[in-house]
């Protein structure tokens, strides 16, 4: 009985227990600190919560030696608060679950003979030695304290133990093996598994044992059948693992009474092996692939489908890998320096293709003769149609306009003056003989000769300068700078044979003497359209002429028509006011053709233009003329400026004409293949195309005379996109032709500037001179990677991109 | 009139950098020129150019003005439209300084004028629709706890396998006791289906010449490694584009299926090599329709046709290779899927499974209902209309198709109704993992009925970094300029990608899709076999979508 015991306590009324249970018949005391406790009172099984009660009360009174008969009571044996002293318990009878759940330190219980589910489950320090089988989830979350187990462990056993590091931790010992899924997410502790005479002898962990096991050991003994790889390794005992081993497995098999078995056990540490989980630092370097694709490439993959994989046989690169950003080669694309690939808008609009961009290059080069100089070499009539009567189709397309004004090709071509005649090279014995001494024959005839072969010109009146002479008027141009230019022509071209006008015999006769004849007689027969009065009008051209040749018309007072408002008609115009008229109307069938300076010079002085208005008659006795829509204009003197036709009396029939106008080829070839044709005989034209024509057959026929390869510049004008205008100022006021040389954009060609060997970022352009003096940039394709920054910012659209194949 | 150029500006030939659909924002103050943007630039939509600022200062105490004139370079963005910018961002990729990257332009007008000379937009990618998918709305609801066991993805080992092939109800099949042993009865003459055992996400049909070498390659090699290493019978499947011979010869052949389409590209190669083959295809696909472009044909143009093309598909180089939008010859549901199962069956020896992949329609059903009918049918595929393409008219791949979720279902409970769900199963295509939920939307068409899914342009965006999007971002698969090397033939640009790299994604995308579905299987009390048409795990949180799904509805 217990000493200190003074009241008995009222035995506890709570729960669906029908019946009351006392104490005394429960706890029968041997000593003050020894008890028996039955589970079964008379064939009546104690409640888990009766049999929990009198455990408790039995220990707060003393007890230290408990001797349980248990009936499958949930929880036997835990939670028993240290005392200062060791409570041992001894259970027998059939033991309910969670045997010592919670069990704390200086619990010892021993089971005398096999366990329910979960013995020792949560153990907070309680050492248990079951003499018999523990069956499944044995140690399920142990903390702390030992599992001694006699037999077998079921399935699930040490799932969830851990170690908390203010105690050792937990241990659990199990002599024969394990069953499924053993130590599942152990977190700590120490398991020993003896593997003496297994129940399931292919492996004492059972199947699959250690999945998500990150901390604690398993020491076992024989074999096993796999293991959550992902989680743990196998490896071979250590000298201090196998000490550990020999000293603790002494009081075990004390404990569970098998000493004898001691020797056995420790026979060699070879029959011994451990699990142990991978560390955190080791599961994140582990390798996530079995085998590394590098091997399965070489081992799997090309072993079965050959050398290469599946593509080898149909690729021809290396199977190499290549970056984003590449040289050489692999560029998609490359820069190329494509200096003077596309013709500047000057000398691609220019009909004579005169390289004005060279002239101001020369320029700023310090080279200013030469850049004069230069232009001869296209021309014999700069001054006069460059500088004078041009309307300068190359200023119109000229990219600089785009920034203030274009370059001023007028001042080039009055510069061109003075300058002397260029020297002639030996002849080449070659005949050419020329029809007609206006601007298309002159540059005929300059080129030719330039370049060796004999030419005659043949013209019909007494004077060199076709209309430039008989019909442009003295107030578009001084006659002075024509007559200066026509003398250094006949320095030139020193056969020209004036008051000579072909005839058919003529020109029978030339084509046998000459080896080729260049037609280039213009345009001298008005043209007039036949409605009644108009034999009482004047044409355009004899107005013109006459003017020219000194004759003076006395329109003083005078109400002028002209009929037609193109350019012509517009100097018409201009002279008609000169001659003293009050009044002049240009009338025309559609929009006027005229522009430019003549039409600009035609309204300052006061020259009406109307459109549209077709003449039906003209009465000079009423001093009217009438249209078609039923309006008249008072006309005292009426001009038809409609154009001027070709003469081309002189021509045999084999010469194919059309609607007046000889037809020619690409290469101004008639019909006949000995007769060219050239300049307004072939339509009208401004005589800027005229000295094109020339030049450019002069081109053709040296080809042919020379049986050398012939040239012609085809290339296309250069997109203006491509010129950089940012980098230029807008100038305000140019003076001289060094300054204008600087404002000149140098479309497509290349100003020498090093923009883009200071810009490109990875050192790949360089600027190469070569012996002739002349340049290039280069591009280093092991360098490039073709950025296109070269492209993007040349000032002068030289470099262009092209695809690198 | 012509276009007014350089001496005449003429803003109205002009368009706004509002109606791009990115915008490159490019910062001077970042920028060191290098100019590795314009060299990686696909479309050539950024350039180098020059700028002038002027800029007034004024020092001292009174007004001095001073003008100060810089020249600068710039990067550009380029202001037409064929070299618009896609979005891809390869700038931003290469940009030491992260000094450029494109940004996108919901204001833009792409469409109005995206179709010069003509020509509609074509382009590849999926449907440019941002929006959420039905199939991301799908929940899994049915959680097991206490009510069911409850198992754990990571402890609980079961396997997630589908079927291809028709599986003969018990009594059906021709088997007999001989010997207290159940043996096949071959006096019945009953022909018993081959049945392949899979993987339940398949790598769709993308075609060599769609797909580069080195892409194509990647994945091929990246799932005979799931096979072969892992275990996981992961298939996948040709594309009309023909078939490398060394892998029609090789073993591994049985992790593929041949698809033949409209152009039957390599298959006179593939019948030449037949008698030198060691193993069967995985299955063959019958393709009459795509989920991305219904009704439209293929075309693969001419400049992507080299070598190694021409070779496999068996054509000249350099040709146009177009796959009419039908099977020519073929004139009715019976008489097209009758001739083409059958020759197809015949040319294997009725061993592999043949199926039709058809693109989500209306009339999946009448499909469906025939292919029951048809003893040789081994499944029925519905490409849905998120499908991805290499190229295709933006009207097909915006506008038309069905969406996958009710066809698959409408379907499996026609199958339901006639008892035969698990005898045909449906391959489930278009939009899977659209937002990067690979295995949520595989397990929602797998339990509103589908027994298997086939990616494609998941498969591309997470093994080999697609950059294409719902906001059209890069999508140029059709011009073969792919800047990531998946979809050209240039060797300049496929060989960026790394096919071993491809691989190993493959086998990373596969390996995590098997342990999430599993982590969606096992809560749900599922784990021995897969839950197809398990409905009752499901819901939606719009009540519409949960009526004609048949599904819970869940808010």
């Amino acid at each position: 009985m217990p000493a200190k015991r003074k009241e008995q306590k009222e035995t506890p009324k709570v729960g669906l227990h029908e019946s009351v249970i006392s104490y005394k018949d429960a706890v029968r005391w041997t000593d003050s600190r020894t008890v028996t406790i039955y589970g079964n009172i008379n064939g009546k099984r104690v409640p888990s919560r009766i049999l929990e009660e009198f455990i408790q009360e039995s220990v707060r009174d003393g007890a230290r030696n408990l001797h349980i008969h248990a009936d499958g009571q949930h929880g036997i044996g835990g939670r028993l608060y240290p005392q200062g002293e060791p409570i041992r318990i001894t259970i027998e009878g059939p033991v309910g679950q969670r045997c010592g759940s919670m069990g704390m330190f200086g619990t010892e219980i021993v089971i005398k003979g096999g366990v329910s589910d979960d013995v020792g489950w949560l153990n907070c320090g309680a050492k248990i030695t079951v003499l018999g089988d523990a069956t499944n989830g044995a140690w399920n979350a142990a903390a702390q304290g030992i599992l001694y187990v006699q037999g077998s462990g079921g399935a699930r056993c040490d799932t969830m133990t851990k170690h908390n590091p203010r105690f050792d931790p937990p241990q659990s010992w199990y002599l024969r093996d394990v069953g499924d899924s053993f130590a599942e997410f152990k977190a700590g502790g120490i398991a020993v598994i003896c593997g003496v005479n297994p129940r399931n002898p292919r492996s004492v962990l059972g199947y699959r044992p250690c999945v998500g096991m990150v901390g604690g050991v398993i020491y076992f003994r024989g074999r096993i059948d796999g293991y959550s790889e992902r989680d743990v390794k196998l490896l071979e005992i250590t000298e201090q693992d196998w000490n550990w081993l020999c000293e603790n497995l002494k009081p075990y098999l004390t404990a569970i009474e098998r000493i004898e078995l001691y020797d056995e056990l420790t026979k060699s540490p070879n029959e011994w092996h451990k699990l142990v989980p991978y560390t955190p630092q080791e599961r994140r370097q582990r390798r996530w692939f079995k085998v590394s694709m590098d091997e399965f490439r070489k081992n799997y993959w090309e072993k079965e489908v050959g050398k290469g994989g599946i593509f080898a046989e149909y690729v021809d690169h290396e199977p190499t890998i290549i970056p984003y950003i590449v040289t050489g080669e692999y560029r998609r694309y490359k820069p190329i320096w494509a200096n003077e690939k596309y013709a500047p808008p000057c000398a691609y609009s220019c009909p004579t293709h005169i390289p004005t961009h060279k002239r101001t290059a020369l320029i700023r080069l310090g080279k200013v003769k030469e850049a004069i100089e230069m232009v001869l070499e296209y021309s014999p009539l700069p001054a006069t149609v460059c500088g004078m009567i041009c309307p300068n189709l190359c200023m119109q397309a000229c990219t600089r306009g785009i920034i203030d004004m274009p370059i001023s090709v007028k001042e080039f071509g009055k510069a061109s003056l003075e300058l002397p005649a260029p020297k002639k090279p030996k002849t080449t014995g070659h005949k050419v003989a020329i029809i007609g001494a206006g601007p298309a024959g002159m540059s005929a005839a300059w080129q030719l000769s330039l370049k060796g072969h004999d030419v005659t010109i043949f013209e019909a009146t007494d004077k060199i300068g076709g209309k430039i002479e008989l019909c442009i008027p003295e107030h578009r141009l001084n006659k002075e700078i024509l007559h200066r230019e026509i003398e250094r022509f006949k320095e030139v071209v020193t056969d020209i044979r004036l008051n000579t006008k072909v005839t058919k015999e003529l020109f029978e006769q030339l084509l046998k003497e000459y080896e080729f004849i260049i037609i280039a007689v213009g345009a001298h027969k008005p043209r007039k359209v036949p409605f009644p009065g108009s034999e009482h009008t004047v044409s355009a051209y004899e107005f013109m002429r006459d003017i020219n040749r000194g004759k003076t018309y006395d329109l003083q007072g005078k109400r002028v028509v002209i009929i037609g408002a193109g350019n012509v008609g517009m100097d018409t115009g201009v002279e008609a006011f000169l001659c003293g008229a009050a009044s002049v109307t240009a009338v025309d069938i559609q929009k006027p053709a005229a522009y430019g300076a003549e039409l600009q010079y035609a309204k300052q002085k006061g020259v009406e233009i109307i459109w549209p208005k077709i003449t039906e008659k003209y009465v000079p006795e009423e001093k009217k003329i009438y249209f078609t829509d039923g309006t008249n204009l008072d006309a005292d003197f009426v001009i038809m400026a409609i154009g001027d036709m070709p003469d081309l009396d002189f021509i045999p029939h084999q010469i194919h004409t059309e609607k007046g106008w000889l037809v020619i080829n690409e290469f101004f070839q008639t019909s006949h293949p000995k007769v060219f044709a050239i300049g307004d005989v072939t339509g009208l034209g401004l005589v800027t195309h005229a000295i094109g024509h020339g030049r450019l057959l002069a081109e053709y026929l040296h080809g042919e005379l020379m049986h050398a390869p012939i040239t012609r510049d085809l290339r296309p004008r250069i997109p203006y996109e491509k010129i950089k205008i940012d980098y230029y100022e807008r100038c305000r006021a140019v003076t001289s032709l060094e300054q204008e040389a600087e404002r000149c954009l140098s479309c497509g060609s290349c100003r020498d500037c090093h923009m883009c060997e200071m810009t490109c970022f990875w050192g790949a352009i360089s600027r190469v001179e070569k012996p002739d003096g002349r340049f290039e940039y280069v591009v280093d394709d092991n360098k490039c990677i073709a950025c296109g920054f070269c492209v993007g910012i040349c000032p002068c659209g030289v470099w262009e991109m092209v695809e690198n194949i | 009139m012509e276009p007014a150029t350089g001496l005449k500006l003429d803003y109205n030939h002009k368009l706004t950098i509002k109606e791009f659909p990115y915008i490159v924002r490019w910062r001077e103050d970042r920028c060191k020129r290098c100019g590795q943007c314009t060299a990686v630039c696909p479309n050539g939509a950024i350039k180098p150019a020059v700028k002038y600022m002027r800029v007034i200062e004024s020092g001292g105490d009174t007004p001095k003005p001073r003008p100060v004139r810089r020249i600068i370079h710039v990067i550009e963005q380029v202001d037409n439209m064929e070299n618009y910018c896609t979005g891809c961002a390869m700038c931003a990729l290469v940009c030491p300084n992260n000094a450029i990257e494109p940004e996108y332009n919901p204001q833009n007008k792409f469409l109005f004028y995206k179709n010069r000379g003509g020509e509609g937009y074509k382009r590849g990618g999926r449907r440019n629709d941002p929006g959420v998918s039905t199939l991301d709305r799908i929940k899994f609801t049915r959680i097991s706890m206490l009510t069911d066991p409850a198992l754990d993805a990571g402890r609980h080992e079961f396997r997630v396998r589908s079927y291809i092939g028709r599986i003969l109800p018990p009594e059906e099949l021709p088997l007999k006791v001989e010997d207290g042993r159940l043996v096949v009865d071959k006096s019945s003459g009953k022909f018993i289906p081959p049945v392949r055992e899979i993987f339940p996400i398949m790598i769709g049909s993308m075609s060599i010449g769609a797909l580069s070498p080195h892409m194509w390659e990647g994945l091929a090699m990246g799932v005979a490694y799931l096979n072969e290493v892992e275990g996981i019978p992961v298939v996948m499947c040709s594309g009309e584009g023909g078939f490398p011979p060394r892998l029609l010869k090789s073993r591994y052949v049985k992790y593929f299926i041949l698809q033949i389409a409209s152009g039957y590209f390599g298959w006179d190669s593939i019948i030449h090599t037949l008698p030198y083959m060691t193993e069967d295809p995985a299955a063959i696909e019958i393709k009459y329709g795509q989920g991305a472009k219904p009704g439209d044909g293929g075309l693969l143009m001419a400049p992507k046709v080299i070598k190694l093309i021409a070779e496999i598909r068996g054509v000249p180089k350099f040709v146009d290779l177009p796959s009419p939008p039908t099977h020519q010859t073929k004139y009715s549901i019976e008489e097209a899927v009758m001739k083409m199962i059958q020759s197809m069956s015949m040319a294997f020896g009725f061993r592999v499974p043949v199926y039709p992949k058809i693109s989500g329609t209306r009339t999946a059903k009448a499909v469906l209902n025939n292919l029951a009918r048809n003893p040789y049918a081994a499944a029925l595929c519905i490409d849905g209309e998120d499908g991805g393409t290499g190229a295709a008219y933006n009207v097909s791949l915006d506008k038309m198709g069905h969406p996958i979720a009710s066809n698959i279902r409408e379907c499996y409970l026609d199958l339901v109704k006639q008892g035969k769900q698990n005898e045909l199963p449906l391959i489930a295509a278009g939009g899977i993992g659209k937002k990067g939920n690979l295995a949520a939307n595989t397990a929602a068409l797998i339990m509103l009925g589908a027994s298997a899914v086939a990616i494609g342009k998941y498969i591309m965006q997470a093994t080999a970094d697609c950059l294409g999007d719902e906001y059209n971002r890069c999508n140029m698969c059709n011009t073969g300029k792919c800047p990531r090397g998946i979809a050209t033939q240039d060797p300049k640009l496929y060989r960026r990608l790394d096919p071993d790299k491809v691989a190993e994604r493959v086998v990373e995308v596969f390996k995590a899709a098997d342990v999430e579905l599993r982590k969606i299987f096992a809560p749900m009390g599922r784990s021995t076999e897969l839950p197809i048409g398990m409905s009752d795990g499901l819901s939606i949180d719009d009540k519409e979508m949960a009526e004609r799904l048949e599904i819970s509805y869940a808010c």
